[in-house]
């Protein structure tokens, strides 16, 4: 592996950020003592079992029946979670296999899948996400029958899921592969929800496909096989994966190192994704992040670092109007990351988001909370303990004192000051969560 | 108005003065532009997008009757044959569509084509009593050549008018980069949460506005003079010019969100008082296009200086299964909300200086798939509609005996040629500077 130079709280909170949803104080403290490879160790110990979670209990949720909630639910995972890097790779996955306009059980049902395959091998997780009904039943698979394919699926699965838009393969391939696809219909039921699908041979064409230039009676798991096995797969997930975790450009000698990784390891996620969140290039500009934060990364990671926890249903249209309806992504592309979060009105809707924030119980600044006569930096560090001690920039810094300086002068009467005390510091809170700083991580 | 005869693309659009329209609409232009050119012109001779990014200084663009053009996006690749259905081989179809039946069209006038009846949905007979008022041109057979059947890469072509991955601006907002102001993000509106791809542009500030009446950047529990000086606070914070692209955006971002707080600060609800936006038309409940279309009617009745805005149709078009019910209840909600637009718009009297361009990214192949739906395909179908529109069909239909060696229905117009129209004969600009190889 290769060394990176020192590990402090930056780095862990860099790490932490990117490969979770931010370190508490206490989180950034522990694991910048106990070194590097203790912390990418914790990071990367998902084993398939649910993650405990920890921190403060959300409000009652009924993911199932009530609206929003299946959101909320997801979002105090993210809040409470002990294995970051696993819920992130959840949200990783939802990205990927973008699903949505299917009932929420359903949903839920594989949201739990990729909780449980977040980090173990690829084509196993494909092949779960392929059996299972809910992508199934958004991209048609279950219900493509032999004669007339429904070519859906088999676009994706080369165009997002394997190897990227035409990267090494055709119309023919696609029209190919939609008839080795055939024959996945309807399983078991319970309760009028579709739990699982069966191959059923009677719809499925098993004549010869020609897929890549090989030629065989191939069936739907041949075809994944035949897009794992495709010689663009390793590159394409591999620069899926660094886009994720890393806004640095992927060099030529690194990418393929991490497509050996991935390959030689039998095209397992845990090591590849390891050999990511080890490279220096990850920890780049420590002094200044450089990633915009999604925002269902935003309000979960805000939510974690003030302690607030999932208290009220109002995050579920913020995190939307910002906007990132989980559950509901835009089509099966999934978001665009990145700037282009950083709309007009999404940077709005993060300032909306600080004052439902100041609005809780925990964070909010009753009348006569602060303490007058506090100068402008007690203020401040009053400030960053409430928000979890985010990262500042030395310009916001030297805004937020000066900000508290003016209001110490509209102060003018004595029975203002507390007033002015009280203003601040919301103030200041809200700047903390809803400046440019705070987007970035 | 006087009309110019059919059948050209630079006919497409009428410009709103005369003088324009005698410069623009010359016999050699009509023939440049010609629908007949095919679509292959394009094929060669592409500008490098460096040279068109070099923009001369913007000028201010805020003449109160500036013509405005609206691009209003399907999503999921609108089926052809079924809006816009040729009556005439309708025996052909429904032997390729099978189970997928074709809805009984309304034949329009003076054409052999008929429309898909969820579109008479909506005030004035919706969209078919548009085209009968002369107000709708449809383009059927719109695509490029050699069509990208991937929802987001054939997407990403409409958007920044290449075919080709090389642009990160889409063509209005290459558009505003020349011509458009230095500090007016309302100038490029995408009405909804965020900003539209066809919107990016290099420099021009632009903008995304959900709720024209709640747009304000404004701290709950800081309030009067306490939280003015916040708020000031905050447009400072954002005052910064980062190298790295993440922090740069979120600065503009910051900034844009500032600016449109101030600039829509006069028409915020006020508590129990009128909608300062509020129009004469009322609009259909539960339709999300119909909100976005309010939301901009709204805006474009007050000086702002928007030129150019985005919509994105609510609804899939993405009809691989169950197409007939699909369209039954999204193309008629989103003809309903078109409708009520352009009747909005009418009553508010702006309607000669706003042009609507409604697309979606690809067309539906003609053989049905057994899922009760049809699979990607090419040849799609797009209009512009507006008092200033020219009405009719504007392009060849494709035949449905003619197919492709893929059994797609042969393309007849470049949607580059048709934006090439938009920019020269509509905005008024010289195409070139914004299509590459329009010239």
């Amino acid at each position: 592996m290769t060394r990176i130079g020192g590990w402090s709280q930056a780095h862990v909170r860099r790490v932490v950020w990117r490969a979770g949803f931010g370190a508490t104080p206490h989180e950034a403290a522990k694991w910048a003592h106990r070194g590097r490879a203790a912390t990418l160790r914790w990071l990367l110990t998902p084993n398939g079992h649910p993650a405990p979670l920890s921190g403060p209990k959300p409000m009652a949720l009924d993911p199932v029946n009530e609206y929003g909630h299946d959101m909320l639910w997801w979002m105090d995972r993210m809040v409470r979670t002990t294995r970051p890097l696993e819920e992130k790779m959840v949200l990783l996955w939802h990205d990927h296999f973008a699903t949505r306009d299917v009932d929420t059980p359903l949903m839920l049902r594989q949201n739990a899948l990729l909780r449980r395959r977040a980090l173990g091998s690829f084509p196993a997780l494909l092949r779960a996400v392929m059996e299972d009904p809910a992508l199934g039943t958004f991209l048609n698979l279950i219900g493509s029958y032999k004669d007339e394919p429904n070519e859906n699926f088999a676009r994706e699965l080369m165009e997002l899921f394997t190897l990227g838009e035409g990267n090494g393969y055709t119309e023919a391939d696609v029209r190919e592969a939609a008839r080795a696809l055939t024959g996945i219909v309807r399983g078991r039921e319970a309760g009028g929800v579709l739990l699982t699908t069966r191959f059923d041979p009677k719809n499925h064409d098993s004549g010869v496909k020609r897929i890549f230039g090989h030629r065989g009676r191939f069936g739907p798991h041949d075809v994944l096989r035949l897009c794992v096995e495709h010689h663009a797969h390793a590159e394409f997930l591999v620069r899926k994966l660094w886009s994720f975790f890393v806004d640095e450009p992927l060099d030529r000698t690194t990418r393929l190192r991490l497509q050996r990784i991935y390959v030689r390891s039998g095209h397992r996620l845990k090591p590849v994704v390891g050999a990511i969140l080890d490279h220096p290039a990850l920890y780049a500009h420590l002094g200044g992040p450089t990633m915009v934060k999604a925002p269902a990364v935003a309000i979960a990671g805000m939510l974690r670092g003030t302690r607030l926890g999932v208290r009220t249903d109002d995050w579920v249209w913020v995190t939307g109007e910002m906007g990132q309806r989980l559950f509901s992504p835009p089509s099966v592309a999934g978001w665009e990351w990145g700037t282009a979060w950083m709309s007009s009105n999404g940077m709005r809707m993060r300032f909306v988001a600080a004052n439902v924030a100041l609005s809780q119980p925990g964070l909010k600044v009753e009348d006569g909370d602060t303490p007058v006569d506090l100068e402008p930096e007690q203020q401040l560090a009053r400030a960053l303990k409430a928000i979890g001690q985010p990262w500042l920039s030395p310009r916001a810094r030297k805004g937020l004192l000066s900000l508290a300086k003016g209001y110490d002068a509209m102060a003018g009467q004595k029975w203002q000051r507390q007033v002015a005390a009280d203003m601040t510091q919301r103030a200041m809170r809200h700047l903390l969560l809803s400046a440019p700083d705070a987007q970035l991580h | 108005m006087p009309r110019i005869s059919a059948h050209a693309a630079c006919q497409d659009f009428h410009r709103a003065s005369e003088a324009s329209r005698r410069d623009v609409l010359t016999r050699r232009q009509m023939l440049k532009w010609g629908i007949g050119a095919g679509v292959t012109v394009y094929a060669a001779g592409a500008l490098p997008t460096g040279h068109l990014l070099d923009a001369a200084a913007a000028e201010a663009a805020a003449a109160p009757d500036a013509p405005v053009l609206v691009s209003v996006f399907l999503p999921g690749g609108l089926d052809l044959l079924d809006t816009l259905m040729p009556m005439e081989q309708e025996g052909v179809l429904r032997d390729l569509r099978g189970a997928v039946a074709p809805a009984a069209p309304l034949a329009l006038a003076g054409t052999s084509l008929g429309l898909h009846p969820a579109l008479s949905r909506g005030p004035g007979g919706g969209l078919q009593g548009l085209f009968d008022r002369g107000q709708v041109g449809f383009l059927p057979g719109i695509d490029y050549a050699n069509p990208n059947l991937s929802h987001f890469a054939s997407r990403a072509f409409w958007e920044t008018g290449m075919v080709s991955q090389q642009s990160v601006s889409g063509w209005l907002g290459r558009w505003l980069d020349r011509h458009g102001s230095a500090d007016n993000p309302l100038q490029g509106l995408s009405a909804g949460y965020g900003l539209s791809p066809t919107l990016r542009a290099v420099k021009a500030p632009v903008a995304s506005v959900s709720d024209a009446g709640d747009a304000q950047l404004g701290m709950w529990s800081v309030w009067g003079d306490w939280g003015d000086a916040a708020v000031r606070a905050y447009a400072a914070l954002s005052q910064s010019t980062p190298q790295a692209a993440g922090p740069a955006a979120a600065a503009r971002a910051a900034r844009l969100a500032h600016t449109v707080s101030d600039r829509l600060a006069p028409l915020r609800k006020v508590k129990d008082g009128p909608d300062p936006l509020a129009g004469p038309v009322t609009y259909p409940e539960g339709n999300d296009t119909a909100d976005r279309l309010q939301v901009l009617a709204g805006l474009l009745a007050q000086p702002l200086g928007i030129r150019v805005a985005t919509v994105d149709g609510d609804g899939s078009f993405d009809t691989h299964e169950g197409q007939a019910a699909t369209l039954e209840r999204d193309l008629g909600a989103v003809g309903e909300a078109l409708a009520t637009f352009q009747a909005d718009l009418q009553a508010r009297g702006i309607a000669d200086r706003v042009l609507t361009f409604v697309w979606s990214e690809f067309g539906r192949r003609p053989m049905a798939n057994r899922s009760g739906g049809t699979d990607h395909g090419a040849g799609g179908i797009a209009w512009v509609q507006g008092p200033r529109a020219m009405s009719g069909i504007l392009t060849d239909y494709p035949s449905l005996t003619d197919l492709d060696p893929e059994k797609n229905l042969k393309v007849t117009v470049d949607f580059r040629r048709v934006y090439s129209s938009l920019l020269g004969q509509w905005m008024g600009t010289d195409p070139v500077e914004v299509i590459p190889g329009a010239a």
